[in-house]
């Protein structure tokens, strides 16, 4: 079997899981497992697919379906690959998860769950396969109805609700932008299929326009500032699980979406398109950490930071497209290479994050911060988990969101030295924005782990909570392996990514790895060994342990049972430093910034009231066009039933003459 | 060079800066008192401190994790793989092919990480106050050292820091005024790394406390204390061999190697004098107004790279 038909085959476990839940929906538990081992087997499937499609050639498949708006074309290109492989680890994750995160859920209907998740991943994978933009944008919203149902799960919960309709409406927005970029397509190349796309003669107007419009469609679901509004309600509405592969794999598909059409479908020849993207990615990834350092709800605080990291996966893409655009092979291929590594390297870390709060969630119930405390006492692997996360993501080495930053400092650098002034002006600015947001990374993390899992217990549940069942915990490691090998393992990564990046149309494979170390091409412009980090962080411990051993090692002993100091006043635990004041200072520093939000959230919630008024019309015209077109019409299908009737007698000699009467139409009709 | 000679270059400035950094911390200690009219400890008082708090029993509070206990150790190993990649003793750098200077801010990032995330661990309101002033500073200043690190590299060709000391030391990139106007930046940054005046006190062990080392005793504190001193040199030096890398070995043999490390610490005690009188004539200031002074900070990191744009 090739790729495709592996990747068919894991379409079909997760179709039969879900179906299969659904008709279990009776007994929640039975649904929990079915769901999640169907959910696992089908992922193993799909990675089992993208590992073929790495180890042969690119595979493709048609399925013959007749329909008059093109093929049904699968494809498992470099691009495709990585994203099967992400969603299909993703996935695997998730739904080993559920199978005990899913237990406080008991009473609800989980087969409705199992089936929309299984659903859901399924249709991730055929949307980051298919090649042909009718079925695209079928899967596209069946992914997106998927998703919104699993939002609104608990939905007696008001900001389910109203999270689940915010999500709605910019997916639909965004979809529709999309949808009107490919009826452009199709309107010059008179075909769905991709491959047609590409040959399409457009004139530039056109181009920018259908550029314009998808990077617009699909930055809003990827969450970039400012389409990013929907995304802290929408990710702390959902289960975590959820959320989880929602953060880390549905964003990846609107990249995807960003760099099969900006750049695979257009060819991203146009110098101001790559310096738009610089422009959202630099703003997304300043504003989404600063927003996020200012919540105390854990999921929001991952999703504002996803926003960060959104933006720091649209600095290499806009890096790569200026570099296309001006036609320079080593700034395209390390800004493309930094792009897809950040987003490999985000899906593990955020997927391991949202699953380590769902953990917290799952034994305290409780996502504020505030109501935390101590919990790496109680919760030790949790703890570690989380904590690893929280490292990788603040892009701190060895691990691997040092790695993918690293890579982007390095294209920005490149780029510095283009010819052209204004692209110079840019990119060392954008390095800048790049260093304040991983400065304000690291303080959010610091604020996430040191609120939720060190200090004091600040709540009852927080002092009792007890370590997750083993499902979840074992969940949790597969990611932190992830974390570890993406970024000890870049030199083996990279060469990979590169070739990903390289399969992108103008840009050409540059060497980034040999023996241990990655370079960006130019092996005396920089060189990085996370391998040789890694093993000096830990030789150089002997240092300090000798010098201890020198002055009499552990002797002296420790004494643990003491109250932190308070000078000299009994300690209580409201003394201890909360989350939600730790990031004050920042909030009095960039006070100017956080009055972006209100600016940003004003239009959208415009929309949404507008939307609101337009629904609620509807409502009110409703009693006009019933008078007018509904009972009309009701009255003349029942009057049609009436006369109809006569014809349906019952008496099967009469049928048997109604069958030889259309059979004798129908051969005349043929023969004539 | 050959690689072999290089690391046992690296190991040296290792152990010079793990060993002479409680030296010039005191150094700057006796300077304060001076400038106080005081007589003020002996300039060996820190190694007696250390020595003394080794030997000490530890508190720890109860409620401490393991960040808190692994905070000490991974603060030094940090400043000693930085020591080990910045190019002191030579122009090269020593462990070149470990990484470059974008791993070394993110080095300094790391120890951070742990630094604050130790203030929290313990509940202690003081540790946590003193973690978000780190995280602020930080922050803060993070940017302008990349952007001015980010510029030099620009005139170098490479984000080596080896070779940015070559071509500054060789007048290859010759004192543009951009690197003129990076170096003010660079030090202004380097200063507040440093944790001196206005925004930090390291002293204060009356009134705001030392942050989150208000909860680390015994072994643990004079660890902690240990990687913040060699932090302090650590920086120093990085600056050093970004702007300053005159008198540092080029080429491999004994005399050369003697000649760079008195050179080096000769600079080291410089610096050192500068901060010490620029520090104790300045007034403190609050500490939420720091980013009205940083700001100043990034301007002229921001000037640095326009002059370097404009090719002057």
């Amino acid at each position: 079997m090739d790729a495709i038909q592996i990747l068919l085959l894991s379409v079909l476990v997760f179709g039969v899981g879900a179906v299969a839940s659904l008709l279990l929906n009776g007994s929640s538990r039975t649904a929990r497992y079915v769901s999640g081992i169907a959910g696992m087997l089908g992922s193993v499937m799909g990675l089992l697919a993208a590992i073929l499609a790495i180890i042969n050639k690119p595979a493709t498949l048609e399925l013959l379906i007749p329909l008059p708006f093109g093929h049904f074309y699968l494809q498992m290109d470099g691009l495709s690959t990585l994203m099967v492989g992400m969603i299909a680890v993703l996935g695997f994750v998730a739904s080993l998860y559920s199978i005990s995160y899913l237990e406080q859920y008991e009473k609800r209907s989980l087969g409705v769950m199992g089936f929309f998740t299984n659903l859901f991943i399924a249709m991730m994978l055929l949307v980051v396969t298919v090649a042909n933009a009718f079925y695209f944008l079928v899967f596209w919203e069946m992914m997106t109805l998927a998703s919104y149902f699993l939002v609104i799960f608990e939905s007696e919960k008001k900001e389910a609700i109203r999270a689940g309709y915010l999500y709605m409406l910019v997916a639909h927005a965004g979809g529709a932008l999309i949808m009107v970029s490919f009826f452009l397509f199709y309107a010059i190349s008179g075909s769905f299929d991709f491959a047609a796309f590409r040959q399409a003669q457009l004139s530039p107007a056109l181009r920018n326009v259908i550029f314009l419009l998808a990077f617009l469609g699909f930055g809003a679901k990827a969450g970039m500032v400012p389409l990013h509004i929907w995304m802290p309600d929408t990710y702390s509405a959902a289960p975590s699980h959820v959320s989880a592969l929602m953060s880390s794999v549905m964003k990846k598909t609107a990249i995807y979406g960003i760099l099969r059409v900006c750049v695979y479908l257009l060819g991203a020849s146009v110098l101001w398109w790559g310096l738009l993207v610089l422009f959202f990615g630099a703003i997304s990834a300043v504003l989404g950490v600063l927003f996020a350092l200012a919540e105390r709800d854990l999921k929001r605080m991952l999703a504002y930071s996803s926003v960060e990291n959104v933006g720091i996966i649209l600095l290499g893409i806009g890096t790569g497209m200026i570099g296309l655009a001006t036609q320079q092979a080593v700034v395209a291929s390390l800004g493309f290479l930094a792009a897809l590594y950040h987003a490999l390297n985000h899906s593990f870390f955020k997927g391991l994050l949202f699953l380590g709060t769902g953990a917290v969630d799952y034994r305290l119930h409780t996502r504020d911060l505030n109501e935390m405390g101590g919990l790496a006492r109680r919760m030790p692997w949790t703890g570690l988990a989380f904590l690893t996360g929280a490292l990788a993501v603040a892009a701190i080495p060895p691990l691997n969101g040092f790695v993918s930053e690293w890579f982007t400092y390095q294209a920005f650098f490149n780029l510095s030295r283009d010819p052209n002034f204004a692209v110079r002006i840019f990119a060392p600015l954008c390095a800048v924005l790049l260093a304040l947001a991983g400065a304000l990374a690291a303080m959010l993390y610091i604020k996430a782990y040191g609120g939720a899992f060190t200090g004091p217990p600040r709540s009852q549940p927080a002092s009792q909570a007890q370590e997750v069942p083993g499902t979840m915990i074992t969940s949790m490691f597969i990611l932190v392996a992830g974390c570890l090998a993406l970024g000890l393992g870049a030199p083996l990564v990279a060469p990979y990514l590169m070739q990903v990046a390289a399969s992108l149309p103008g840009a050409t494979s540059m060497p980034v790895a040999s023996g241990v170390w990655v370079y960006p091409a130019n092996i005396n412009q920089a060189i990085l060994s996370t391998p040789l980090v890694a093993i000096l962080l830990v030789g150089l411990l002997t240092v300090p342990l000798v010098v201890l051993a020198i002055y009499g090692g552990f002797k002296a002993g420790k004494r643990t049972v003491v109250d932190p100091w308070a000078c000299g006043y009994g300690y209580s635990p409201s003394m201890s430093v909360s989350a939600s004041s730790f990031d004050q200072p920042i909030k009095a520093t960039f006070g100017s910034l956080y009055a972006l939000r209100p600016m940003i959230q004003k239009p959208l919630d415009a929309t949404a009231a507008w939307s609101k008024r337009f629904r609620e019309a509807i409502v009110r015209s409703e009693p006009v066009l019933e008078s007018w077109i509904t009972r009309p019409t009701a009255w003349v299908v029942n009057y049609l039933g009436k006369h109809i009737q006569a014809l349906q007698m019952g008496d099967i000699r009469l049928y048997c003459l109604y069958i030889i009467l259309t059979l004798a139409v129908l051969l005349i009709v043929v023969f004539k | 060079m050959t690689t072999t000679s290089l690391i046992v270059i690296g190991l040296l400035q290792a152990l010079l800066i793990l060993m002479l950094a409680p030296l010039f911390s005191g150094f700057s200690r006796v300077m304060r008192a001076k400038m106080h009219s005081r007589r003020g400890p002996s300039i060996y008082q820190n190694y007696r401190d250390l020595a003394k708090l080794m030997k000490r029993q530890e508190v720890v509070s109860e409620q401490a994790s393991w960040v808190f206990q692994a905070t000490p150790f991974i603060t030094m190993v940090c400043m000693l793989l930085v020591a080990l990649i910045v190019p002191i003793f030579t122009v090269e750098s020593p462990f070149r092919w470990v990484g470059d200077l974008i791993l070394v801010i993110y080095l300094f990032a790391l120890s951070r990480f742990f630094f604050s995330l130790s203030g929290l661990a313990t509940g202690s309101t003081f540790g946590g106050i003193g973690a978000r002033r780190e995280q602020l500073l930080s922050v803060l200043i993070e940017p302008v050292m990349l952007l001015v690190l980010f510029v030099m590299a620009l005139l170098a060709g490479s984000t080596n820091l080896g070779t940015i000391s070559t071509k500054i030391a060789s007048g290859e990139v010759p004192f543009y005024t951009s690197v003129w106007l990076g170096m003010l930046a660079f030090a202004f940054a380097s200063f507040v790394e440093m944790g001196k005046l206005p925004f930090d006190l390291a002293e204060a062990e009356q009134e705001l406390q030392e942050g989150p080392l208000t909860e680390f005793s015994g072994r643990s504190l004079a660890m902690l204390k240990w990687g913040l001193y060699m932090r302090q040199m650590v920086v120093v030096a990085l600056f050093l061999a970004v702007f300053l890398p005159f008198g540092s070995m080029t080429t491999l043999s004994i005399p050369a190697i003697l000649l760079a490390v008195v050179v080096f610490l000769l600079k080291v005690v410089l610096f050192y004098f500068i901060v010490g009188i620029l520090e104790n004539a300045m007034a403190r200031v609050r500490f939420m107004k720091a980013s009205a002074v940083t700001w100043a900070a990034l301007g002229a990191a921001i000037l640095s790279f326009v002059f370097y744009l404009a090719n002057v």
